[in-house]
């Protein structure tokens, strides 16, 4: 499969100041990447590196295996991007913007545009400079979604959205994946990636730490599983691969415990001969992932 | 008053915000002018000197640039002074006390940052606008006092201290008052850059009034607040009346500010705004969005270039009078022999014009190319960087913009001379004299646009310099020769280079050095623009 995108070793400096350590991406053809990570830990510069608006200071950055900073004009004729903190000319009106982007961009204001101001519901009759930031990010969505390219870049495009727009946000991607378009998606909000990546990488402090396809990753997380039964169960912290136990009473009729995938099995028989009275398992979110990640490495750390 | 409640708080804010910005004006705007009253008694010590520079002064061409010389009394070393200096400082002032005002008001309420004190912290409604109104009060009490010290320390002959306080509170009441109807201004409308237009708009105005009225008879020169200065006979009859009237004009304006402040919501202007277009047919690039951006203010500054040629041509007439029309000078030259000194005074006087009008057109260039880097700055340009567009297109398209602004607004404050100058004149001034002085100025403004550019190009901290640069060749030229520089001092400003213009041919190798040096500076902004990072 052709990367869309191919990052190898990256870092930037700015000054003294090292906001990129090494940096490993891939983005397959047809495929939605998440990119995840806490603020300031380094997505947007890597997408600015990406979009060839900042030079690497060592690495490689390849947008259809062309070099992105060399031929960054060619590689914006093939993709549609929106900026995480989105500022437009105070003084033109939403539906002036709109067209002006697209034209730069060799576009044009095709029904599909008026489909897609009306299904985010903006008034383009306004003023930016009178927009809140979901409504400037609404401006710039629309724009790059009218957009008919192979690759699209988000940079937390929902930050300002309400849950309806946010919606018709994710009901978009998933045209687009079905087109076979290839997407980029950096976002702090986990469930938002969790619902739409296909390919997770975690950033954290200019490094990815972690990476993968949303199954692998699953894998080494653990499902969150709380219960009640009627007899107390006093074996379970002896169960094999049952970790974080913890008891909400004394008698031990209710538990709060994690367990891996592998061996729900096994567990699940020795709570049914406790008798079951009330049971409840969470999948793994990313939020999980993430924190169980920050906790081993603080531990590590000695934090 | 609730609604005043923590302006103290905001102002040190603010204070804390600007103080480098203040600290700055003050040394300049107080440090020449005391540079310049010490030494003025070694220019216009004796008697001989005052009378020669009194007589170049009377010339009704100096009147409209510098305002009337007293009448009646003996000239002395400071009258001098306060005749060449007084209309000159208050422009300066104004400027500073107008640029203050617009940053603590309206730009800071288009930057959210109004609301978020406003709406988060238990502040009044009227603090902000009255914390503006107090830093602008601070720093013109600071200029005044300063320079009032200064100028006492500096002791000019015919100076007194009545005077030397007059004059330096004087220049400080002309200022605050237009920094306060810029408040009112900042009231009106929504954005910073429209309540900035308001504001020299209105200065433009001011300032025109007063110079068509002295030129003509000045007692209409009340019309003008910036007349009014004028009319406190400095270190003659010293009067008061003007200071009083001058704060009784500020205090009214903050009081209107107050007043409408009070009845706006918060982010809005008094002034309505209509909802917009739908869709754009114009815009469909950076050239087009630029010249949709910069329409109504290069408008302005084309409509008021013109204007301010016209006014100047206008008294093109009185401008040609001989000052010394003594019968035996009239005998030695004859008609044509009057008629052609009159011409060489002033195609002299056309050189000083293109000077003034240079600085002006140049000033617009920059702004409109700064937009390269503060639209960079603001975000706005992150759309435009990713989209199919080039940086070298960008930086031309802007570059550009401003080079054809700039060559504009010359031609068309040269030829509104020109029109009005040979309506009044009975012998009419020949186009290629006004020809001549525009290209002789276009490689200097071009030169000034090139520096101006480079730093945007290396986002160089020295992007304020092209101000200093600016302000220095002009206050060279237009002052140089009143203060007897020496030779050396007034060939550091461009204009100085080609100041034989009109009157004789262009020096084309000194235009092309300008030119190449303007060229290089150019590509040079380019190779830094295209290769540095954008800023987030």
């Amino acid at each position: 499969m052709a990367h869309v995108i191919e990052i190898q070793h990256l870092q930037k400096q700015f000054g003294k100041f090292t906001a990129l350590k090494d940096i490993n991406l891939q983005l397959n053809e047809g495929e939605v990447l998440g990119f995840i990570g806490p603020n300031g830990a380094g997505k947007s510069t890597t997408i600015r590196t990406i979009l060839g608006l900042i030079k690497p200071t060592a690495g490689q950055v390849q947008v259809f295996g062309q070099d992105a900073w060399q031929n960054a004009v060619t590689i914006h004729q093939q993709l549609a991007y929106v900026p995480g903190d989105v500022y437009l000319w105070p003084n033109l009106t939403g539906g002036q913007t709109i067209d002006l982007l697209l034209r730069m961009a060799k576009r044009t204001h095709n029904q599909r545009t008026d489909q897609l101001i009306q299904a985010f519901g903006l008034d383009v009759r306004k003023k930016n400079r009178t927009y809140s930031k979901g409504n400037r990010q609404k401006v710039a969505l629309i724009a790059a979604l009218a957009a008919d390219v192979p690759l699209y870049i988000f940079d937390e495009p929902t930050s300002g959205l309400d849950p309806l727009n946010e919606m018709v946000f994710q009901q978009q991607v998933a045209q687009l994946k079905a087109q076979g378009r290839s997407i980029l998606l950096s976002s702090h909000i986990l469930s938002e990636v969790e619902k739409m990546g296909d390919q997770i990488a975690i950033i954290r402090q200019g490094e990815i730490i972690e990476a993968g396809s949303l199954a692998e990753m699953q894998h080494l997380t653990r499902n969150q599983v709380t219960v009640t039964t009627a007899k107390p169960m006093l074996e379970l912290t002896q169960q094999a691969h049952v970790h974080q136990v913890h008891f909400k009473n004394q008698t031990k009729t209710s538990a709060e415990f994690l367990v891996a995938d592998t061996a729900m099995n096994t567990v699940l028989s020795y709570l049914t001969q406790q008798q079951i009275q009330t049971l409840r398992t969470t999948p793994p979110t990313l939020e999980a992932l993430f924190l169980r990640y920050y906790d081993t490495n603080q531990i590590k750390a000695g934090v | 008053m609730r609604q005043l409640l923590q302006s103290s708080l905001v102002l040190r804010a603010n204070l804390r915000r600007d103080w480098i910005k203040i600290l700055i004006w003050i040394i300049v705007l107080s440090g020449l002018f005391i540079t310049v009253a010490a030494k003025f008694k070694t220019l216009y010590g004796t008697t001989a000197q005052i009378e020669t520079i009194a007589r170049t002064l009377r010339a009704p061409a100096m009147i409209a640039l510098f305002g009337p010389v007293p009448k009646g009394g003996t000239l002395t070393t400071a009258t001098i002074f306060a005749t060449e200096m007084l209309i000159f400082w208050s422009l300066f002032l104004i400027i500073c006390n107008l640029s203050l005002a617009i940053n603590a008001s309206r730009t800071q309420e288009s930057a959210g940052l109004t609301e978020l004190i406003l709406g988060g912290y238990p502040v009044g409604r009227l603090a902000p606008l009255n914390a503006a109104a107090l830093e602008l009060t601070i720093v013109d009490g600071s200029f005044a006092l300063i320079t009032g010290l200064g100028t006492t320390l500096a002791a000019m002959p015919g100076s007194d201290l009545e005077g030397n306080w007059l004059f330096a509170l004087t220049l400080a009441a002309v200022g605050w008052a237009f920094g306060m109807i810029t408040l009112v201004f900042a009231q009106l409308v929504v954005d910073s850059h429209t309540a900035n237009i308001y504001g020299y708009a209105f200065l433009g105005l001011a300032y025109v009034i007063r110079m068509l009225t002295d030129v003509q008879n000045s007692d209409w020169t009340w019309l003008s607040p910036l007349g009014w200065i004028e009319k406190s006979a400095i270190y003659t009859q010293n009067h008061w009346l003007p200071l009083g009237l001058l704060i009784v004009l500020g205090g009214g304006a903050l009081i209107l500010a107050f007043c409408l402040n009070a009845h706006r919501d918060s982010g809005t202007g008094i002034l309505p705004e209509h909802a917009g277009h739908q869709r754009s047919r114009f815009l469909r690039g950076p050239l087009t969005l630029l010249l949709w951006q910069q329409r109504t203010t290069s408008l302005f500054w084309l409509l008021g270039l013109c204007l301010l040629g016209v006014s100047y041509g206008s008294i093109f007439d009185t401008l040609g009078q001989i000052v010394n029309q003594s019968p035996v000078v009239q005998q030695v030259l004859g008609t044509t022999g009057m008629h052609h000194l009159a011409h060489l005074q002033l195609l002299h006087f056309m050189n000083l014009l293109g000077v003034i009008f240079t600085v002006l057109a140049s000033i617009a260039g920059t702004f409109c190319l700064n937009h390269l880097y503060t639209d960079e700055r603001k975000g706005y340009l992150q759309l435009v960087h990713t989209r199919t567009i080039t940086r070298a297109r960008l930086y031309w398209v802007y570059l550009g913009f401003a080079l054809v602004l700039t060559a504009s607004l010359i031609f068309v404050a040269l030829m509104g001379t020109m029109l009005a100058a040979n309506q009044v004149l009975t012998q009419p001034l020949a186009f290629h004299y006004f020809a001549k002085v525009w290209l002789a100025m276009l490689p200097i403004s071009w030169g000034f646009l090139a520096i101006a550019a480079v730093a945007i190009g290396w986002l160089l901290l020295g992007r304020q310099l092209i101000w200093f640069i600016l302000g220095g060749s002009f206050v060279i030229t237009y002052f140089g020769r009143l203060l007897n520089l020496p030779h050396w001092a007034l060939n550091l400003s461009p204009f100085h280079w080609f100041d034989q213009i009109p009157l004789h041919t262009i020096n084309i190798s000194r235009s092309m050095a300008v030119l190449s040096f303007g060229l290089v500076v150019i590509v040079l902004g380019l190779i830094g623009y295209r290769h540095r990072d954008l800023q987030d």
